[in-house]
């Protein structure tokens, strides 16, 4: 073994040794026991619970949000998608010099009437 | 190094899973136990500080950020419950100053004088400065870079340096006379 000096800047392993021996502590067992059982007796409150699945709801929180909008977004497309294409129909038939039925005008006024 | 995935038994800790919690606590008790005694220099106050040190961490577990390692973590908490329990201690402490110091009293080895190698360590560690015993404890027995040292006790990594030198130097002493002791 080489002799170790107190300017090296790696630890010192015989001195490491001596001191984790002088420092032991006895009863490890008992101790954790100890501890175990005292984890056992502190209920979480229900704030550290909830704290515990923070992450797993912000991410939850952020899909739904996410499909609602993409579902918002698709949905009023194809709502304006009907209005348009209902009174492209009766501009036509108009155009056509046809009467449009009833049907179609009923269509074009409740589509008009959507916010 | 444990070779168990201490960020996982962490994580299913945070979920509150205690016998996660209760892996983690076996395999890092014995050095929790040791950081606490090289601050308090007695092994009762040692036992309480480390278990607190545990219900703090139990209690903050949701903090623990699993990209960093979990024993730094945990020992930062364990020293500032050791550190605590000793401000509170001196404050009840208005015995008068004893000249052993409570490492020594604490062996029985002493009273039948029969002085080794252990007791002459922490008779030396005691009249090392706290900051000094913690540095030289947590480099050469614990085997924490100087620069987590640095970041557990809140002191620059040159500051560290110097303390283990230090105190190294002081227990290399002890470690060459028991040494000599030996030889002779």
């Amino acid at each position: 073994m080489t002799e170790h000096s107190p300017f090296d800047s790696a630890p010192d392993a015989e001195l490491g040794v001596a001191l984790r021996e002088a420092l032991a502590m006895p009863f490890g067992g008992a101790f954790v026991n100890r501890v175990r059982a005292r984890l056992n007796q502190r209920q979480r409150s229900w704030d550290e619970e909830l704290a515990g699945w923070f992450w797993q709801g912000l991410v939850a929180a952020s899909l739904v949000t996410m499909l609602a909008g993409w579902g918002l977004n698709t949905f009023s497309g194809v709502a304006e998608e009907s209005d348009a294409s209902a009174s492209a129909t009766v501009a036509s038939q108009l155009l056509d010099g046809t009467t449009p039925g009833a049907n179609v005008l009923l269509a074009s006024m409740t589509a008009s009437d959507t916010p | 190094m444990t070779g168990v995935d201490e960020a996982k038994l962490a994580a299913r800790a945070g979920r509150g899973d205690a016998d996660a919690f209760g892996a983690l606590i076996e395999i890092h008790e014995a050095m929790a136990r040791r950081v606490a005694y090289a601050i308090l220099e007695d092994r009762e106050d040692a036992d309480d500080a480390a278990q607190e040190g545990f219900l703090s961490a139990w209690k903050a577990i949701n903090r623990y950020d699993s990209s960093k390692a979990f024993r730094p973590w945990l020992m930062q908490i364990v020293v500032n419950a050791a550190r605590d329990l000793r401000r509170r201690r001196r404050v009840r402490a208005a015995d008068p100053l004893d000249s052993v110091s409570p490492a020594a009293k604490d062996d029985p080895a002493r009273r039948a004088g029969d002085i080794d190698l252990g007791e002459r360590l922490r008779a030396a560690l005691a009249t090392l400065p706290e900051r000094q015993r913690m540095a030289v404890v947590l480099f050469d027995a614990e085997g924490y870079a100087q620069a987590e040292i640095a970041e557990l006790l809140g002191i620059p990594e040159g500051t560290v340096k110097s303390d283990v030198f230090h105190g190294r130097r002081a227990l290399r002493r002890v470690l060459g006379t028991v040494k000599e002791e030996l030889d002779d």
